[in-house]
């Protein structure tokens, strides 16, 4: 995607190294962005590694966490990744604080920027509304998941747990299905972008009513990316070297899209008799938190196969490199 | 830009090989002695220097790479240089000697990096410093104890270190830029 | 334009001798002419023929009779920090209007005479000579539950009835409505949609929505409202023949199919698009700034922005979050091909003003609506100037076609489009050649919620005349 001046995260063209100043979505990471981020959380792994898992690179750094959203996981993932690059942290969980007395959010940003802060990390149930934040606050933005628009962080580290446990660490060509509530879902669209930049052969799979528009995004293939949808579980799954289940939530049946979570986890639930069709040697993943028994049996969750827990070590790794790479950007530099 | 060679492929050679002698003779042996090269170009040549006391003492010295990238006071750097190299230090620091080994020793800064890396790992017993040139211009309080050629330069000039491993030959350049600061083998 | 004088002051009478390419949709006629006004009235108007027409082309100035909106938000009384009746008129004037027919959704909503003339007694302490008509609701509140007193509405001038807002919530309303209305010879102003179908929407479903994660908007949830209204429509006619409905911001092909249907069937059904259904497309949410004519491809399906290199903003804007929402390359060149084969039988601004506390939020929760009376003939002409829709056609359609729809009650309020002679001149200047940037001190409207921010515009409004006095004139 060509990207103009305007753009929150516009990179001058022909340049080495990272120029985005926020990260907002991963549309707009190029493969030789996308190969940056993977080098340099291989590093913050090395270092996670060691006896004191602590560099100073972001010393003098203040990082505010601002989260609207309940997430225990990804919240303390980056406040971790913050500390062991030696960042100043403050975490908001939106409960807690004037937002729930109906502070608007570019209010809220503007305070958050007086107070210090260089970096802001944010969860939202609003798609979109990193972008406003990003509008309003003088540093870096890290878009930690807004309503079902986008999750980079999350699509990053599911990239990096493949390439380091695919064979030769590629995704060229290889099946990768993802399966279950993908229109709700900030993760399926993310990683649509990054999976298929890297040239994996992509699959959505679940029931019709979770994948409307889909199809329409399929054929018309936003910037010439191909995927595959089907509600055919079975096509999906067949010889399928990735498998990523996603959450099904309860209110999916209370808005009417699904009979339910019985008949889901009867017809989608990823089950060990279900996995056999796939490759023997398929990787099982998930985002978390999972449901288990619903969309993914509680023995796939702890099959040798499945790397739902490399996921979670490898967000901190992935995050310590997003900090790393977006702290080198001062506003006015890459716009 | 104008250059001139100050030192040739013979020159770094007999520089490297004089280098390791005098870090066994401060040792008085090789005891406790572990090589670490500062990325990029002062690890083949703490590889170098292990290869050369091996030579005359017949003994191994362990060689570790350490890469500072996270440890530099400057950040404005990252979005140009984000490319970060490696660390591999698979030995224990507690106590050792260390030798920091690193192509051109220029503001400190690097150094200063480096010993905050080292002091993460472990409690080294000492830290030494060889390098391969010194071009004076300190900014803090760092000094080399092996030095393979003094050279004396102006802020204008760029020392460019060229070895074998890394850019196909040995040599040592100076050149004259319109900018201060580099990118290759300087900053140090 | 020959014969200018100072500037005059709002109100005035006019003296003033106009030359220009006239479009007069009211005698069927456009071409080089000479207007000559003199203490308002259009003393002569000469078409100007060989030598003297020369240097004269419809690219150059423009002279039309003042355009009419059928559908504009005032927002007095109750939010008049969005905006007053004082404050819209000059941004109609601004806009080329010179008739304004405001939607009863104020607090409280005019669903009583008292409130229909609390807002005409503001058009006229404002000193504008635009003039002010008034659609009363349809129903007590707009609530959808009983119907609104109609008839004492009628008596007090509302040209039509409509919850707009919101749709008239309920079928049996909607048909007694109709009814009820029929016989009053006022129309029913419908906004279709069906809330259960549009229920969080954010965005048109489709594939701009999906890939940003927007809750979608589906066409059915217009489509169907139309479809149920016109039906309802054809029971209605049989027993009431006066009756008429009129459908307002129509944006899909596939409403505006059944209203085509409608009318071939006879039916008393009338719609109108808004200037911004024709121009953007919801590409825009995602970043894109190209007219929506620019996104469709040859193969007449739309382009796909992210290969196209379109993306040019930052994608989430919420001045573009309005309702009906942004809809798709293909259906904002459906309503173009309705304007042009007259289903669409005008085009009304949806004029819709904000405060920034309502729109500077994340995008779900932005309140919908784009101030556009200003900016509406620019978008217009940036249509004609691609070749989608002859500028005659298109100055029907903001003056004769609306007219149309008021039918006899907007006659008696003195709505009635033209270059005649004799009468007070009812007119608007535009400069053609000229451009204007959209910025915030640029648009007479409180609001500013408009995605045209810190764009060119081409067309410059040189000269608004309502009723023989001026409604802007800034040179």
């Amino acid at each position: 995607m060509t990207a103009q001046a305007d753009r929150p995260d516009a990179a001058p063209s022909g340049s080495v190294g990272w120029h985005h100043r926020h990260l907002l979505d991963v549309d707009g990471l190029t493969r030789p962005d996308l190969e940056l981020v993977m080098k340099t959380a291989d590093e913050m792994s090395e270092i996670l590694a060691r006896p004191i898992p602590k560099v100073p690179a972001l010393r003098g750094t203040s990082v505010t966490i601002l989260f609207y959203e309940a997430s225990t996981r990804t919240r303390v993932s980056f406040e971790v990744a913050a500390k062991n690059l030696s960042a100043d942290v403050v975490n908001i969980a939106a409960a807690s604080s004037a937002v729930s007395k109906g502070e608007s959010l570019v209010d809220t940003v503007r305070t958050i920027e007086a107070l210090g802060a260089d970096m802001l990390v944010m969860r939202h149930p609003a798609s979109g509304a990193p972008y406003l934040a990003a509008e309003v606050f003088g540093g870096s933005v890290l878009n930690g998941g807004d309503g079902w628009h986008a999750h980079p962080s999350q699509a990053l580290l599911d990239l990096y747990t493949l390439r380091s446990r695919l064979p030769g660490g590629s995704l060229e060509g290889r099946k990768v299905v993802i399966l279950g509530d993908v229109l709700h879902s900030r993760v399926a669209r993310s990683n649509i972008w990054t999976l298929t930049a890297m040239g994996a052969d992509l699959w959505l799979c679940g029931p019709s009513t979770l994948l409307r528009g889909f199809e329409a995004w399929a054929a018309r293939g936003a910037a010439g990316r191909r995927f595959t949808v089907t509600s055919d579980v079975r096509a999906a799954l067949r010889d399928a070297d990735v498998v990523m289940a996603l959450r099904i939530q309860k209110e999916r049946m209370a808005s009417g899209l699904l009979p339910s979570l019985r008949e889901y986890a009867a017809r989608y639930g990823l089950t060990t008799e279900r996995l056999r069709a796939a490759r023997p040697d398929v990787v099982v993943m998930h985002p978390g938190p999972m449901n288990e028994g619903v969309e993914i049996a509680a023995d796939v969750a702890v099959d040798p196969r499945s790397v739902i827990t490399a996921q979670v070590t490898n967000g901190v790794a992935v995050r310590m490199a997003l900090l790393y790479l977006l702290s080198g950007t001062k506003s006015g530099e890459g716009a | 830009m104008t250059g001139r060679r100050i030192m040739a492929g013979e020159d770094v050679r007999r520089a490297t090989i004089r280098i390791s002698h005098e870090i066994v003779e401060k040792q008085a042996g090789t005891r406790g002695l572990v090589l670490i090269g500062i990325q990029r170009r002062g690890v083949p040549l703490a590889h170098r220097i292990a290869a050369a006391i091996r030579e005359h003492e017949g003994v191994d010295v362990p060689v570790g790479a350490l890469d500072i990238t996270f440890y530099r006071d400057d950040l404005s750097l990252v979005a140009q240089q984000p490319i970060v190299k490696g660390t591999a230090i698979g030995f224990d620091l507690n106590g050792r000697t260390v030798v920091l080994v690193d192509d051109v020793l220029y503001t400190g800064r690097t150094i200063r990096a480096a010993m905050d890396a080292l002091i993460d790992f472990g409690r080294p017993q000492a830290i030494r410093l060889a390098v391969l040139v010194d071009r004076g211009h300190r900014e803090l309080p760092i000094r080399a104890d092996h030095v393979g050629k003094n050279v004396p330069t102006s802020r204008e000039e760029v020392v460019r270190v060229m070895l074998e491993e890394t850019d196909g030959e040995d040599a040592v350049d100076i050149e004259r830029v319109a900018t201060a600061r580099s990118a290759s083998g300087t900053g140090a | 334009m020959s014969g200018m004088t100072t500037a005059a002051a709002v109100g005035a009478l006019i003296t003033r001798t106009v030359r220009g390419w006239a479009v007069d949709p009211a005698a069927g006629r456009e071409g080089a002419a000479e207007l000559e006004i003199v203490d308002g009235l259009l003393r002569r108007l000469t078409w100007l023929e060989g030598a003297a027409a020369d240097g004269i082309t419809a690219g150059g100035t423009l002279i039309a009779p003042g355009f009419v909106d059928l559908h504009a938000h005032f927002r007095e009384p109750g939010n008049e920090d969005a905006e007053t009746v004082a404050t819209g008129l000059a941004a109609a004037a601004h806009g080329g209007f010179t008739t304004v027919c405001l939607m009863p959704n104020t607090t409280p909503a005019i669903d009583e005479p008292s409130v229909l003339a609390a807002v005409t007694a503001a058009a006229a302490a404002s000193g504008s000579p635009v003039r002010v008509l008034v659609h009363g609701a349809v129903t007590h509140g707009r609530k959808g539950e009983t119907l609104a007193a109609l008839g004492e509405l009628a008596d007090a001038g509302a040209v039509g009835f409509s919850d707009d807002g919101a749709p008239v919530r309920s079928a049996p309303i909607l048909r007694n409505a109709l009814a009820y209305a029929g016989a009053l010879g006022v129309p029913i102003v419908d906004h279709p949609e069906d809330p259960a179908l549009t229920e969080g929407a954010e965005a048109s479903e489709g594939y701009v929505a999906t890939v940003l994660g927007l809750r979608g908007w589906p066409v059915a949830g217009e489509a169907g409202a139309v479809a149920r209204a016109i039906a309802i429509l054809a029971d209605v006619v049989r027993d009431v023949p006066g009756a008429r409905l009129h459908l307002t911001h129509v944006s899909t092909a596939a409403s505006l199919d059944h209203v085509r249907a409608g009318k071939a069937a006879g039916l008393p059904v009338t719609c109108d698009v808004t200037p911004h259904h024709l121009g953007f497309s919801d590409e825009w949410i995602a970043g894109a700034r190209r007219w929506a004519w620019e996104a469709m491809g040859e193969d007449g399906r739309a382009r796909d922005p992210w290969t196209d290199g379109a993306l040019v903003a930052p994608p989430f804007d919420t001045s573009l979050r309005v309702n009906p929402p942004l809809r798709s390359a293909e259906d904002a060149a459906a309503c173009l091909a309705a304007l042009v084969d007259g289903t669409a039988d005008a085009i009304a601004t949806d004029h819709a003003p904000h405060t920034e506390v309502d729109k500077h939020v994340e995008f779900g929760w932005a309140s919908n609506g784009i101030s556009g009376i200003e900016t509406a003939i620019g978008i217009v002409l940036a249509a004609v100037e691609s070749g989608g829709v002859p500028l005659a056609r298109a100055i029907e359609a903001l003056t004769t076609g609306p007219a149309r729809v008021l039918g006899v009650r907007g006659e008696r309020h003195g709505v009635a489009p033209g270059l005649r002679e004799g009468e007070p001149a009812d007119l608007v200047v535009i400069d053609r050649a000229a451009d204007w940037t959209v910025s915030a001190d640029a648009l007479c409207s409180k609001g500013k919620n408009t995605p045209l921010l810190g764009r060119e515009l081409r067309g410059v409004v040189r000269l608004v005349v309502a009723g023989g006095r001026v409604a802007y004139a800034p040179d």
